[in-house]
């Protein structure tokens, strides 16, 4: 159980994040070339079911290019079509819960200028 | 027998199988070319260049090393680096500490900013001239073995994808996926140790980047790190790059503290990018193109083993980067030499064992590389521990200097006595010069 300074303590974490201009992530997006793979997903969630156990959902979070998102019923869906290949799911999954390859050659984003 | 149809029954095999057109990857590729290796560069994007994001700047000196006539063979960069240096921001304010000609004023410029994905397409090509088979749009997955768990190729995403060479460098970049298969390393990334940066391409016409950066013209360049109210008191630090017609500005952070804030990275750059001090400066620009990318600045205690029987690895994928002088494309490109020379070292010796493959360590100890990656082994941790650098101490100095050139007609003793407040209002005096002191200890690897 959580005492009463580490709850005032998240509570202070959380409002950097709030305090931030909030960006409607498509506009970054919109500037990005893809190849995208129709036929196979390159990430995946491994267990939903985990994901519900999960308390800090860091993937809504992290993720440079909003790929993860929480719908009206609490499932988190993956957009791979917008990753970017980064690699920060991978790494910081507290769950461990992400499926992450390297989309097939020759798919995924394409930078212009880098 | 017709040509094609007796190839199909043979291996196909090459001398050399170098994982990942990059910067690492195409000097590998291009060095063992050179020494008249059959080499297989494998690309996973539908170009060289399309996965490769940075800030950044690439280094005159890596670059001759590998073509000496560089400058002959127009390279596409942007602007040289002829003023750099540090901006503080507090909540308004800016404190700039900035080089400007001296040592910075040369011809050529030690530095080059430049764009990434269009540098390697163009270093790609470089490596094609010199005869580097590149094979693109092709996924490694997994290394081929023999009987003695050696590696002796590469198993492809294509149909009847394996491709054999006694010799493997993996440059694969900061994911280090095969370093890991190839048992280089027994653990994946830790966030502590990694930077996830994104960053924003913005248009800008060339004469309004000269005016509003200073600049008499397209031949000066302006590279800038910037500390202070951006990061928010977490670990991480902002960037501006001035390009020919563009400007390259973006923000780095630490990847566990996204999530610890709740911090959303476009967000944050956001927040950047409306700070009272910048934003004038890209006021009426179109973005380009936005990103982002990891940045392996754990370094040294990041490391995976470089060398094993058949296998070596270089540039990101090793964690060759020195976060404080901003160095990597610089150490990719000598890695990928040096890698590149202890496989034509071992195709002499006609052995490709973990024994042979070591002189890849030795040269890379002979070098700045491993020198450097060692001094600063500390660096990593010390940001992670010293949050202050990012926050209190820049907020001081624009506090401190701002009240220095504000205190007319009043007494100067009550002037630095609201200067030492200030500082200590903050953080004890004591703390402070321990801070100074353990940042020395930590850049001198003491």
């Amino acid at each position: 159980m959580k005492s009463e300074k580490d709850i005032q303590e998240t509570l202070k974490r959380k409002q950097i994040g709030e305090s931030l201009p909030s960006v409607f992530v498509d506009d970054m997006l919109m500037s990005l070339k893809y190849y995208v793979d129709e036929e196979q997903a390159h990430l995946k969630i491994k267990s939903h079911e985990v994901c519900k156990t999960c308390s800090g959902h860091g993937c809504l979070y992290f993720c440079p290019v909003g790929v993860y998102t929480m719908a009206p019923d609490g499932k988190i869906q993956v957009s791979y079509q917008s990753c970017i290949e980064c690699g920060s799911c991978r790494i910081r999954c507290e769950k461990d819960n992400i499926e992450w390859k390297n989309p097939r050659g020759g798919f995924g984003v394409a930078y212009k200028f880098g | 027998m017709p040509e094609a149809e007796k190839r199909k029954d043979e291996k196909l095999s090459f001398d050399v199988i170098v994982v990942g057109a990059g910067l690492a990857g195409g000097t590998a590729a291009t060095i063992c070319a050179r020494n008249g290796l059959k080499v297989a560069l494998i690309e996973r994007g539908q170009n060289p260049g399309g996965k490769n994001y940075f800030g950044g700047t690439v280094y005159t000196h890596a670059l001759e090393e590998i073509f000496p006539d560089f400058w002959s063979r127009t390279p596409p960069l942007e602007r040289p680096a002829t003023e750099a240096g540090y901006w503080f921001l507090s909540k308004t304010g800016l404190t700039r500490i900035m080089v400007d000609g001296g040592e910075l004023d040369k011809k050529p410029s030690d530095a080059y900013i430049g764009m990434m994905a269009k540098f390697c397409g163009w270093w790609i090509a470089q490596a094609q001239s010199e005869g580097v088979f590149l094979i693109p749009k092709t996924l490694v997955v997994d290394f081929i073995r023999d009987g003695n768990g050696r590696i002796i190729g590469v198993q492809t995403d294509r149909p009847d994808g394996e491709i054999y060479a006694p010799v493997t460098i993996i440059c694969e970049g900061v994911n280090n996926l095969l370093t890991q298969k190839a048992g280089l390393i027994d653990h994946d990334l830790q966030p502590e140790t990694v930077a996830l940066v994104v960053k924003q391409l913005i248009s800008l016409p060339t004469e309004t980047i000269n005016a509003r950066f200073g600049l008499p013209d397209a031949e000066h360049g302006m590279a800038v790190s910037v500390l202070g109210d951006i990061s928010l008191g977490v670990t991480g630090l902002g960037f501006i790059y001035t390009c020919k017609d563009s400007v390259s500005l973006g923000v780095g952070v630490d990847l566990d503290q996204l999530d610890n804030h709740h911090i959303r990275p476009y967000d944050l750059m956001q927040n950047f990018l409306r700070h009272p001090q910048i934003a004038p400066l890209v006021a009426g620009g179109q973005m380009l193109e936005y990103g982002g990318h990891l940045i392996p600045e754990g370094g040294w205690s990041q490391m995976p083993k470089l060398y094993g029987d058949g296998v070596l690895v270089a540039g990101d994928a090793a964690a060759m980067v020195n976060a404080l002088h901003w160095e990597g494309t610089n150490m990719a490109t000598i890695a990928g030499k040096l890698a590149g020379e202890a496989a034509v070292e071992a195709h002499k010796r006609k052995d490709f064992s973990a024994e042979t493959l070591k002189v890849y360590q030795q040269k890379l100890k002979d070098s700045f590389i491993l020198k450097d990656l060692y001094q600063y082994r500390k660096f990593s941790h010390f940001l992670n521990t010293h949050h202050d650098f990012m926050d209190v101490y820049p907020n001081f100095l624009n506090d401190a200097l701002g009240k220095f050139f504000t205190g007319f007609g009043k007494p100067k003793k009550q002037l630095y006595k609201g200067i030492l407040e200030s500082l200590t209002s903050r953080k004890p005096l004591l703390k402070a010069v321990g801070d100074i002191v353990s940042f020395g200890r930590t850049i001198t690897g003491w």
